[in-house]
C-alpha cells in the first residue's frame, strides 16, 4: 500500500515534469506574441505581459495573406498524405503478406532512401521539376515530400499489418470477399490505429516542410506556404518577434485539430478480440 | 449439402512435401474428422479444400463440381478457424451477416437469417456487441453462427475447440455434433485430439507425414487398425506392442512372452518361423491366474480406473523410432506395457500380478512394413 502510493507520486511527478517541458515552448511562444515589442528582451524576463497585445493577430491577418498561405499548406499536406498513404498501404500489404523473394531485403532497402539527407536531393529534384514545368506548382512539394515519406510509412504500416492474423483475411475470402476488398473491408479498419498514426506522420512532416517549398516555390508568391510566409516576416534590420510568434501559433492550430480528429483512432486497441 | 472428393492431391512447399497422394471421398451429410499428430498436414489439406491454399497437383470436387481452380468465395463452403477469426471492428450481427452481405442479399433478409442463427446458438442478447466484449465460448459460437447462416454445402472446421477450457470443450463438442445432425451439412473437421475424433466423427481419416494411414469409423479404427501407427495413436492409452517369434504348438500358432507361451489368433499360423510385432490394448489384458507373472513398476490411479505399468521382457520391446506416434505422445515408454483396469482393488508398486493376453484380442503386425497381418 505504502509503496504503491509512493510509486503513484513518482509517476505523477514524472508526468508533470514531462508536460511542463513539452508545453514550455508553446507557453513562451504565446507570451512572446502577446508582449509589446519593447518588452521582448527585458531582463529579468516577463512571465506574463501586463497588457496582452491581442491586436497582434488581427494586425497579422490584415497585413499578410495568411489565409492564402494556410490554404496552400493545407493543400500540400492533405495531398501528400493521400498520395503517400495510397502508395504505402499497397506496398506495405505486399511486403507483409506475400512471401517475396528477398522481401526482407527490399524492406530494408526502401528504408535506406530515408538516410539520404534531403538537401542532397533538392538540386536534382529542382532540375527534374524545371524540365517538367513543375517549379512554382504545389505539386512539386507534394511529390518530393511523398517520395521521402513513403518508405517510412510503408515500414510503419507493414508493422501494423504483420500483427493482423492471416485467418481474418481467410475468413473474409471464404465469406465471399475479393482479395482486393479484404484490404478495404478488413485489413484497413482493423489497422485503423496504425493508419491514423501513419497519416498523422505524413501530415505533420509535409506541414512543417520548409526546404522544398522554399526551393521550388520561392518565385511564385501565390503558392507560398505558412512556413515561407513566416520566414519572410523576418526583416533584414528589424524583426518583430511578437508577429512571428503569433503567426507560428496560428500555424500550429491546424495540426492540433488534425490530432484531435485522429486521436480516437490512435488510441484504439481494435485488433484485440479477433482471436480466441 | 454435397459430397467432397480429393483425387490424388499433392502439396509441396519448396522441397517440403506437406501432402502426398491424398485420396478421400466424403459422403453427403458425413461428419469427417482429420486426425493426426502436429505437422501431419491436416490444416494444409483443409485449406486446399477451402481454396485458401493452391494444390500442387490433383483435383478437388465439392458436390460433384470440380472446384480445384475456384477461389474460396466460389466454393460454397463455410469455415470455422482455430482462433475464430472474428472481424474485430464489426458487431456480432455484422460478423454473422458479412458472408450474406458479400453475396448481395438484401439487408432485411440478412437480418432475419442472422436472428435465426443467433437464436439457435443462444447469441440473441449479444448481437450488438463487438467480439472484444465476449467470452471465449461466445466467440466460438459467433464463429459457428457465421458458418451456419450461409447454409453452405460444406462446413470446414480447423481445431475449433482447442482454445476452450476442458469442460466447455466437451459441452461444445456435443453441441456441434447435434447442430451438424440437425442441419445435415457435410462437415470436415480437423483435430489432433483423438477423443474429439472418436466421439464426433462418422468417418475418421488418420494422417501422418502428409499421408492417409487409415479411413474408417471409430469402431473400425479401434478393432482393425491397419498398421502400428494407427494402433498406437488411437486409444488412450494407445495399444501396447512387443515383438516375438511365431511358433507352432500342437499345430496352433503361439509366441513367447518372457519365455511363457501366448496363444495367437489362428490366422497367424502361416507366419510360423518368422518374427512379428504383437499388439494388445491396455483394457484387454486380463488379470487372472496365468503363468505370466510381472512386477508393477508404476501404478497411476484415477479413482476406480487404474493404469498399471510393467516391464516388457528383455529384447522384446520396440525401438523409439518404431513406436513414434508424434509429439503428442512423447511420454510413451517403449520398455513398458500398460494395463487399464476398472475395479476396487488396490495395487501397489512392486507388487507382482499374473496376466492373460486373450487370444482374440491380439493384433499381429509385420515388423518391416508395420502393416497389420490377418
Ligand atoms: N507456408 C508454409 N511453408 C512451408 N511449409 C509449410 C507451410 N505451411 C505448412 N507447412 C508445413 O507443412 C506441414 C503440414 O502443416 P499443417 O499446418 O498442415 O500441419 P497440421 O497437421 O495442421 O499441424 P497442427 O496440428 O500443428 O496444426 C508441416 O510440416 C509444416 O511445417
Ligand atoms: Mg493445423
Amino acid at each position: 500500500m505504502q509503496r504503491s502510493k509512493l510509486g503513484q507520486i513518482g509517476i505523477y511527478t514524472a508526468v508533470i515534469v514531462t508536460v511542463v517541458l513539452l508545453l514550455f515552448p508553446i507557453y513562451w511562444m504565446t507570451i512572446t506574441a502577446l508582449s509589446p515589442a519593447n518588452q521582448l528582451r527585458s531582463f529579468p524576463p516577463v512571465f506574463f505581459p501586463e497588457e496582452p497585445q491581442w491586436g497582434v493577430f488581427s494586425e497579422l491577418l490584415a497585413t499578410q495573406p495568411f489565409a492564402l498561405w494556410l490554404k496552400n499548406t493545407i493543400l500540400i499536406a492533405v495531398a501528400t498524405m493521400i498520395l503517400a498513404l495510397s502508395v504505402s498501404i499497397l506496398a506495405a500489404y505486399a511486403l507483409s503478406r506475400y512471401r517475396l523473394r528477398g522481401g526482407a531485403t527490399i524492406g530494408m532497402f526502401i528504408l535506406t532512401s530515408k538516410m539520404l539527407p534531403a538537401t542532397l536531393l533538392v538540386i536534382p529534384f529542382f532540375a527534374i521539376f524545371k524540365q517538367m514545368g513543375l517549379v512554382g506548382s504545389l505539386w512539386s512539394v507534394v511529390i518530393t515530400q511523398s517520395t521521402l515519406i513513403v518508405p517510412f510509412c510503408t515500414w510503419m504500416l507493414k508493422g501494423y499489418f504483420d500483427t493482423i492474423p492471416e485467418e481474418l483475411e481467410h475468413a473474409a475470402l471464404v465469406d465471399g470477399c475479393s482479395p482486393f476488398a479484404t484490404i478495404f473491408r478488413i485489413v484497413l479498419p482493423v489497422a485503423a490505429p496504425g493508419l491514423a498514426a501513419t497519416a498523422l506522420y505524413a501530415f505533420v512532416i509535409s506541414w512543417s516542410d520548409f526546404l522544398f517549398a522554399r526551393t521550388f516555390l520561392q518565385t511564385s508568391e501565390s503558392q507560398w506556404t505558412l512556413n515561407m510566409g513566416i520566414a519572410a516576416l523576418k526583416g533584414e534590420y528589424i524583426t518583430d518577434w511578437n508577429v512571428i510568434m503569433a503567426a507560428s501559433l496560428m500555424a500550429s492550430i491546424p495540426i492540433l485539430l488534425v490530432f484531435l480528429v485522429l486521436e480516437r483512432f490512435l488510441v484504439g486497441g481494435l485488433a484485440s478480440g479477433a482471436e480466441k | 449439402m454435397a459430397t467432397v472428393e480429393f483425387n490424388h492431391i499433392k502439396k509441396s512447399y519448396g522441397s517440403v512435401e506437406a501432402i502426398r497422394d491424398f485420396n478421400l471421398s466424403v459422403d453427403d451429410g458425413d461428419f469427417c474428422v482429420f486426425v493426426g499428430p502436429s505437422g501431419c498436414g491436416k490444416s494444409t489439406a483443409l485449406k486446399m479444400l477451402a481454396g485458401l491454399e493452391a494444390t500442387t497437383s490433383g483435383t478437388i470436387q465439392i458436390g460433384g463440381r470440380d472446384v480445384t481452380e475456384l477461389g474460396p468465395g466460389n466454393r460454397d463452403i463455410a469455415m470455422v478457424f482455430q482462433n475464430y477469426a472474428l472481424y474485430p471492428h464489426m458487431t456480432v450481427r455484422k460478423n454473422i451477416g458479412f458472408g450474406l452481405k458479400m453475396r448481395g442479399m438484401p439487408g432485411n433478409e440478412i437480418n432475419a437469417k442472422v436472428e435465426d442463427a443467433a437464436k439457435i446458438l443462444e447469441l440473441t442478447n449479444y448481437l450488438d456487441r463487438k467480439p472484444k466484449a465476449l467470452s471465449g465460448g461466445q466467440r466460438q459460437r459467433v464463429a459457428l453462427g457465421r458458418a451456419i447462416v450461409r447454409e453452405p454445402s460444406a462446413f470446414l472446421m480447423d481445431e475449433p475447440l482447442s482454445n476452450l477450457d476442458a469442460k466447455l470443450r466437451v459441452q461444445t463438442r456435443a453441441e456441434i455434433v447435434n447442430l451438424q445432425k440437425r442441419l445435415g451439412v457435410t462437415t470436415i473437421y480437423v483435430t489432433h485430439d483423438q477423443t474429439e475424433a472418436l466421439t464426433m466423427a462418422s468417418k475418421i481419416v488418420v494422417m501422418r507425414d502428409g499421408m492417409i494411414q487409415q479411413i474408417g469409423t471409430s469402431h473400425e479404427l479401434f478393432t482393425h487398425p491397419r498398421n502400428i501407427f494407427v494402433a498406437g495413436f488411437i486409444g488412450s492409452p494407445g495399444m501396447n506392442f512387443f515383438r516375438g517369434p511365431v511358433e507352432l504348438d500342437a499345430g496352433q500358432p503361439v509366441t513367447r512372452f518372457g519365455g511363457h507361451l501366448v496363444r495367437l489368433p489362428a490366422a497367424t499360423a502361416a507366419l510360423a518361423g518368422t518374427d512379428a510385432v504383437f499388439g494388445i490394448r491396455p483394457e484387454h489384458i486380463q488379470l487372472t491366474t496365468s503363468p505370466i507373472n510381472v512386477g508393477l513398476r508404476l501404478v497411476e490411479s484415477l479413482g476406480t480406473e487404474k493404469i498399471l505399468h510393467f516391464q516388457i521382457p528383455k529384447g522384446q520391446s520396440l525401438t523409439n523410432t518404431e513406436a513414434d506416434f508424434g509429439p503428442d505422445d512423447q511420454d510413451r515408454d517403449v520398455q513398458s506395457m500398460l494395463i487399464r483396469v476398472i475395479d476396487d482393488h488396490i495395487y501397489q508398486e512392486g507388487q507382482s500380478v499374473s496376466l492373460l493376453f486373450p487370444q482374440d484380442k491380439i493384433h499381429v503386425f509385420d515388423p518391416a512394413t508395420h502393416a497389420a497381418i490377418g
